[in-house]
Formats: C-alpha cells, sequence, structure tokens
C-alpha cells in the first residue's frame, strides 16, 4: 500500500463531525476531524503516490484529475459549509498525520478564526458582467478604396470602444447597487473567453460576502439590475461557500 | 453548451435559494486563488500556484479550442 498522507479539506468551528453522516473524500477517503481549541480540520487519508510532490507535479497538468479533485474538495467545502462556519483551505494542502495537522492549527489559531468570524453566517456569491455577443456583421459590397476602408475599420473601433465604455459604466452601477448588501466584496480577474464560452468581454467579475438573512434580497436585486440593464448579461450564480473570502490576513 | 451559457439563458432566474453548482473555471479561480494558505510544516502545499495556474489555463483553453472544432 502507498504511503499515505491527510488531506486538508477546510476548518470549521463548533463542527460535530457525526453531522457529516459517513462522507467521503477524494479517493473515497472517509472525512474525520482534528480538533485543536474549538478548531475542527476537516481530513481524510490519499495516497502520496497520486498527491505527494511527485505525483501532484503530473495529474496538475491533467484537466480530468484536476477537475475530480476540485470536485471532491468542493463537495466536503460544501457539506461542511451546510452546517458550521467553515473556512475552505486551498486546493491540495497535505500534512503528514493528523499531529502536523493539530500544531498547525494551533499556530494558527487567531488568524483561522478572524477568517471564521468574516465569514460565519455568510455565503459567496459570484456575479459577473458581460458585453452581448456580437451579430454576425451584415456583409457589406467590399471597400471601394483604401481609404473607404480606413473609414469602416475607424467607424467600428469607436463603436467597440463606446460600447466598451458604456459596459464599464453599467459594472461599475451594478456593482454600487449589490455592495450595498454585502459584508464584503473582492473584484477577481476577468476570464478569457475561451474558458467561460461566452463571446462577450467580461468588464465585471466579482465576489459578494452576503449575511445569510440578505441572501433574498440580493437575489431579488440581481433580478431587478438584470432588468433594468438589458444592454449586458449579468451572469449571477450562487450561493456558494465563502472560498473567496478565507484568505487569511498578513501578519 | 456550456453550463455558463445555459446560465446566460437563464439570466433572471438567478433568484433560486437552489445552490448552484461551480463552473470548474470558477471553482479552479477560488481552490487555486484564494483559500487558507498553510506553509511550515506542511508536507504539501500550492502556495507558489502561479506557475502551476498558468499551465492549468492553457491546458483548459486547449480543451476548448477541441470541443469547437
Amino acid at each position: 500500500m502507498a504511503e499515505q498522507g491527510r488531506y486538508l479539506y477546510a476548518v470549521c468551528r463548533g463542527l460535530d463531525v457525526d453531522e457529516l453522516d459517513g462522507l467521503l473524500g477524494l479517493g473515497d477517503g472517509l472525512v474525520e476531524g482534528v480538533e485543536s481549541d474549538g478548531l475542527v480540520g476537516l481530513v481524510s487519508s490519499v495516497d502520496l503516490d497520486e498527491f505527494g510532490e511527485e505525483g501532484l507535479r503530473c495529474n496538475l497538468e491533467r484537466l480530468d484529475w484536476l477537475e475530480m479533485a476540485a470536485r471532491g474538495h468542493d463537495a466536503v467545502v460544501q457539506a461542511a459549509a451546510a452546517v458550521a462556519p467553515t473556512a475552505p483551505m486551498r486546493l491540495a494542502t497535505i500534512f503528514r498525520d493528523d499531529d502536523g495537522v493539530r500544531r498547525r492549527l494551533g499556530e494558527q489559531h487567531d488568524r483561522i478564526a478572524a477568517v471564521l468570524d468574516r465569514v460565519e453566517g455568510h455565503e459567496e456569491w459570484s456575479v459577473k458582467v458581460l458585453t452581448r455577443d456580437h451579430e454576425e456583421p451584415v456583409p457589406e459590397e467590399p471597400p471601394s478604396s483604401g481609404a473607404e476602408y480606413l473609414r469602416r475599420r475607424q467607424e467600428e473601433q469607436a463603436a467597440q470602444q463606446t460600447e466598451r465604455r458604456d459596459a464599464d459604466e453599467v459594472a461599475e452601477q451594478v456593482h454600487r447597487s449589490l455592495v450595498g448588501l454585502a459584508a464584503a466584496s473582492r473584484r477577481l480577474p476577468p476570464q478569457d473567453p475561451r474558458l467561460t464560452g461566452h463571446s462577450g468581454t467580461m468588464v465585471h467579475n466579482a465576489a459578494y460576502l452576503v449575511p445569510r438573512d440578505l441572501s433574498d434580497a440580493f437575489s431579488a436585486r440581481l433580478g431587478d439590475l438584470t432588468g433594468d440593464y438589458r444592454e449586458v448579461l449579468i451572469d449571477a450564480r450562487g450561493p456558494w461557500p465563502p472560498y473567496s473570502f478565507a484568505m487569511l490576513e498578513e501578519q | 453548451m456550456t453550463a455558463t451559457q445555459l446560465s446566460a439563458r437563464a439570466e433572471g432566474r438567478s433568484g433560486s435559494r437552489e445552490t448552484q453548482p461551480i463552473a470548474l473555471v470558477d471553482l479552479l479561480d477560488r481552490l487555486l486563488g484564494t483559500g487558507v494558505v498553510l506553509s511550515g510544516d506542511v508536507l504539501i502545499s500550492l502556495a507558489g500556484v502561479d506557475l502551476v495556474e498558468i499551465r492549468l489555463r492553457a491546458l483548459i483553453r486547449t480543451v476548448r479550442e477541441e470541443e469547437q472544432r
């Protein structure tokens, strides 16, 4: 049997691991709790052939493996976040044994507790604003001259710039409206159209940390904004565990 | 059709209380870019993930392009 390590999914507070009801993690390892001073690290055993440094280096390059690992990690985080304040770990945080986990939770106790204080009772929403897909241009007569060609190109570029500016303004208004209902927000880099499947330009990609009791109000406001700003595409998803807000503050 | 395109079609119905599945690209942005990072006596930790992430993106891009062919 390959050497085993302990994969840490998330750190929770006040979680009774029995509530997870025999939840299985990556590679069908049983998810167990490692306690340290009120914090509970959720761990399961993984093969170091697969999750050790060598194995990871190869596996992270394989999209099918990466998706399996990300989905497996997310499943445990989602299950925990449904029942207790949960700070998700970054993908692939692996310890040699439970003593290592316990030691690290002890050393980082106050910083992890601060993250849990911030996210407790909150959920994450993702909101993206994209420009609308362009219609296929109507085939035109070929330009009659170089000057005609240049004129058309300049008109096209001016139209695109105006559209982009308008979309940026809409995104700012959407953001201002949403941030009023959120405890925190974080702007994320726009995603490449080839990754998202949208052909429009992503002018806004942000995560909002929303108090659970404002979740319905947040949804309703998203509905209003979608109706008010039909010139852009507002792609909203959630609620999710508070992934984007589980960063330890710098010491 | 991707999940993202499906959700775009379903715009305006985002008010449901059901948790929606996270698109892989969004999940990877979060699992590789945010989350608690513990280093020190940790055996493995993707603290310096930039290189990995860039290669990942290249990989996903390749897959998308192949799908579109």
